[in-house]
């Protein structure tokens, strides 16, 4: 798995050297890039950690790196740096998923806390979408008819009504449960309940 | 020139009318029908009259005739008597025969007869007869005045000559026993011709007819006579088939009824004439009166409709006249106006000199055709400005009457240009204020960048102290790049300084005097609008100063703003600004004073800062520039209250000693 890296995006030289080194004194690995365009070229989908983001930049400003990397599928929490004019942009760009942004000048010990809890947000996004990745195996291999049942269970039917409904004797439900339950590693219903409410949010 | 009626109607030609032209013609009509109808019964009784006369006339000719012929019948049997008493004629008898054939009785020859018809003798003697035998002329008449024994006449017969002749026998009795018969031949065309009177034959042709109707004797042969007026009549005696016509000569023409006549109808064409010239003339008039009409009407159209005020003056300037626009404009009626002399309702109370002057120029003749700007109040106190054309309002004989003033009310256009002053004034400070956001955002945003950049490095450079991990290269390297970023930030603002510096005065060696004329003239309506009065006090000869004549304009406009503006709570009556300049040797001065609130003094203190305003809509950069301005040119701003309540700012520049 690839480590999860903070990624400084701004066009001036001197701040991105400067983040560097004060990320470094704080312990955050760091990755710095000169300008929009750098890192769209360079981003993979498995990156993971968060972007610093300067809004004002020469060539593509920090907001259409945003756009384009939310059309790509990035899901990676980004913090602006904006400067005194741009608020109102930051806060649209806040809108539309951000994480946060950070008024120029700004606090460095702010920065480096920002960034520590965004690297903490996407490490339990990360988590959340392993899980969900687990849940949604285990949901294939069901066949429809135990698809079928396992959503009457899940309204909290017994069996007896679930028979009923389906046309079906009692012993295959007993039946269809026991292999719902164990394909999707569950021992009971409200554990499977919880297992697709993870999958629904 | 006098205004015209407001309702100048005349009464428009109606039936009433037409009746009243006709009636000239119809009474003329029956004036000469008249007239005709006399004339022509005139003449009829003239002729009833004529005719009356002849038939008397005749009558009375024909009884003279019958007497003359009974005359002679008994002349002829008186001397019937004596020559049938003797064989010889006596004397006597012969000159009674003598007598009696006088051509004027009509007889031409007395026979006498035997009783056996025998013809006893003749006077006078038929020649060829007496040779043939002693018949009697006519023998069936002979027989019958012998058979009833009266007096009978004959026939008509030819005699010698053209002339006819007729005869009467008168038989003689004497006892029962016939004595004899005398025969008197007449001749008709003597008796016709001698025995009328001269005057009868004057007027009256008079024939006679035979039983044919040949004419057989006439009193004249003239030919045309009158057809109308004739009479005929039997010839009796003699009879026999005689007729006596009697035709009036034409008469004399009778002048008197004839050039009455002619006079009444010459005067009755004449008045056909003038009647019909009359009724011309009254067309034509009509005419005219229509074209009149709709002239004035659409004239009075025009002048109501008209936009430009219209005033007219005598040579006194007493108005004469006004048009509804002018009324229109200035609120007042015209009955309002009409007559007045100057000072005018309408003048503006507060500019009255100044209108005189205008007033006293234009009856001077000195206006212009570009005209002039006079500034008016309404009757309602609004303020009017009009532009005022005047020319020399000639009248009908050619003199010059007065003035004729066409007024154009440009109120709405100075307001519009004044707005559009405005507005392009607000326009250019908000650009400017644009122009100045954007290069101080710019200017934020470079420094930004290495102080953001400075105390990121700042900050690393801490953790690593407070981590105790001390590496001497390490920090030395970051703290190369913080003085390379503190360098950096000064670069930007050495820039920034640079292109201040840019902005340098372009000085040019001016009149002041001029400069503040300018800038006075430029805030002048502002400052009219707001009832403030600008009094410029400007020293004749001042020293000669090298300044940038835009930048100078700006600062005495920027302090007779900040005036007026501090002006807001004063007496209209004394809101002045006082602007006086003075010189000497090595400094021209410019004093800006007027009677605001004054300065307090927590305030004074910090007049000059930037971004320091007391206006709510102020930027606070006004009175900075401005000495900014000043100390450009070398010179200085500075400011003092006024012991009586006012402020006094004093520009003070330093004389351009190169050139003076």
């Amino acid at each position: 798995m690839i480590p999860a890296c903070t990624h400084i995006i701004d066009d001036d030289e001197a701040i991105r050297d400067a983040l560097q080194w004060l990320f470094k004194t704080r312990g955050v690995a760091c990755r710095a890039w000169p300008g929009g365009e750098a890192f769209v070229d360079a981003w993979q989908p498995g990156w993971r950690g968060c972007i610093v983001l300067d809004i004002r930049m020469a060539g593509m400003s920090g907001l259409e790196c945003f756009d384009t990397l939310l059309a790509r599928g990035c899901t990676l929490p980004v913090i602006f740096i904006t400067g005194h004019g741009d608020v109102p942009m930051a806060v649209s760009a806040l809108k539309k998923g951000a994480f946060h942004f950070i008024e120029k000048p700004f606090n460095d010990h702010d920065l480096v806390d920002l960034v520590e809890k965004a690297l903490a947000a996407d490490a339990e996004h990360q988590r959340a979408a392993a899980s969900r990745e687990t849940i949604e195996a285990r949901l294939a291999p069901l066949t429809s008819r135990e698809r079928e049942v396992m959503n009457l269970i899940l309204e909290g039917k017994y069996n007896k009504v679930i028979a009923d409904e389906l046309s079906i004797s009692m012993r295959t439900v007993e039946a269809h449960r026991s292999r719902i339950f164990d394909k999707m590693e569950v021992r009971s219903a409200v554990e499977l309940a919880q297992q697709l409410t993870i999958l629904r949010d | 020139m006098s205004p015209l009626p407001p309702s100048t109607t005349l009464p428009p030609p109606g039936a009433r009318n037409r009746w009243v032209q006709r009636l000239p013609f119809l009474s003329l009509a029956l004036f000469l029908g008249a007239i005709a109808a006399l004339v022509w019964l005139t003449r009829e009784y003239d002729a009833d009259e004529q005719r009356t006369t002849l038939l008397n006339d005749v009558l009375w000719m024909e009884q003279n005739l019958r007497f003359q012929l009974d005359r002679n019948e008994i002349h002829l049997q008186q001397l019937g008597a004596e020559l049938f008493a003797g064989t010889s004629l006596s004397p006597q008898t012969e000159a009674s025969l003598a007598h009696l054939l006088n051509p004027e009785r009509g007889l031409v020859q007395i026979l006498w007869l035997a009783p056996d018809g025998r013809l006893a003798g003749a006077l006078p003697p038929r020649p060829a007869e007496a040779a043939g035998g002693n018949r009697a002329p006519t023998p069936a008449t002979f027989e019958l005045a012998r058979s009833v024994g009266r007096p009978v006449y004959g026939p008509a017969y030819p005699a010698t000559g053209n002339a006819h002749h007729f005869e009467v026998h008168v038989p003689l009795w004497s006892d029962e026993s016939l004595l004899g018969v005398v025969v008197g031949v007449y001749s008709l065309s003597d008796l016709v011709v001698r025995e009328l009177p001269w005057w009868f034959s004057e007027r009256y042709r008079v024939a006679v007819l035979d039983a044919d109707g040949r004419e057989i004797a006439a009193k004249s042969k003239v030919a045309p006579l009158s057809p109308r007026l004739a009479y005929s009549m039997s010839f009796d005696p003699p009879g026999h088939g005689l007729t006596l016509q009697i035709t009036a000569y034409k008469s004399e023409t009778r002048w008197i009824p004839l050039l009455l006549g002619a006079s009444i109808v010459l005067l009755g064409g004449i008045i056909v004439w003038s009647v019909v010239q009359l009724r011309r003339q009254l067309s034509r008039r009509q005419q005219a009166e229509t074209a009149l009409r709709t002239e004035s009407a659409f004239r009075k159209a025009m002048e109501d409709s008209m936009r430009t005020g219209m005033r007219a003056r005598d040579l006194d300037g007493r108005l004469t006249y006004v048009n509804s626009a002018f009324c229109r404009m200035t609120g007042f009626a015209a009955e309002e106006l009409i007559g007045l002399k100057p000072p005018m309702p309408y003048w503006d109370p507060e500019r009255l000199e100044q209108t005189f002057e205008v007033h006293r120029e234009i009856m001077a003749g000195e206006s212009t055709a570009e005209g002039t700007e006079v500034r008016l109040r309404r009757k309602n106190g609004e303020a009017l400005d009009v532009l005022v054309f005047e020319a020399p309002l000639i009248d009908a004989h050619g003199r010059h009457a007065g003035w004729m003033g066409s007024v154009l009310d440009i109120t709405e256009q100075k307001r519009a240009r004044e707005q559009a002053r405005q507005q392009e004034e607000r326009l250019q400070q908000s650009s400017r204020l644009i122009t100045m956001g954007e290069m101080a955002s710019t200017l934020a945003h470079e420094l930004n960048q290495p102080l953001a950049a400075i105390t990121s490095y700042n900050s690393g450079c801490i953790n690593r102290l407070q981590g105790d991990e001390l590496d001497p290269a390490e920090l030395l390297d970051i703290h190369q790049r913080i003085a390379r970023q503190a360098r950096r930030a000064g670069e930007i603002i050495r820039r920034v300084h640079d292109f201040v510096r840019r902005a340098e005065p372009r000085r040019e060696v001016l009149d002041l005097n001029a400069v503040i004329r300018d800038a006075v003239g430029l805030i002048e309506a502002d400052a009219r609008k707001r009832r403030v009065s600008i009094l410029a006090d400007l020293a004749p000869a001042l020293p000669p100063v090298a300044v940038d004549a835009v930048m100078i304009e700006q600062i005495v406009v920027n302090l007779v703003r900040n005036a007026i503006d501090s002006m807001r709570d004063t007496p209209a009556s004394r809101r002045r600004v006082e602007i006086a300049t003075a010189g000497d040797d090595r400094f021209v001065t410019v004093t800006v004073a007027d009677r605001g609130s004054g300065i307090a003094d927590e305030i004074s203190a910090r007049l000059f800062e930037p971004f320091f305003t007391t206006k709510p809509e102020g930027m606070g950069m006004g009175l900075n520039i401005c000495r900014s301005i000043a100390e450009l040119h070398h010179g200085r701003l500075g400011f003092a209250a006024r012991p009586d309540g006012g402020t006094l700012f004093t520009l003070s520049l330093p004389v351009d000693l190169d050139s003076a």
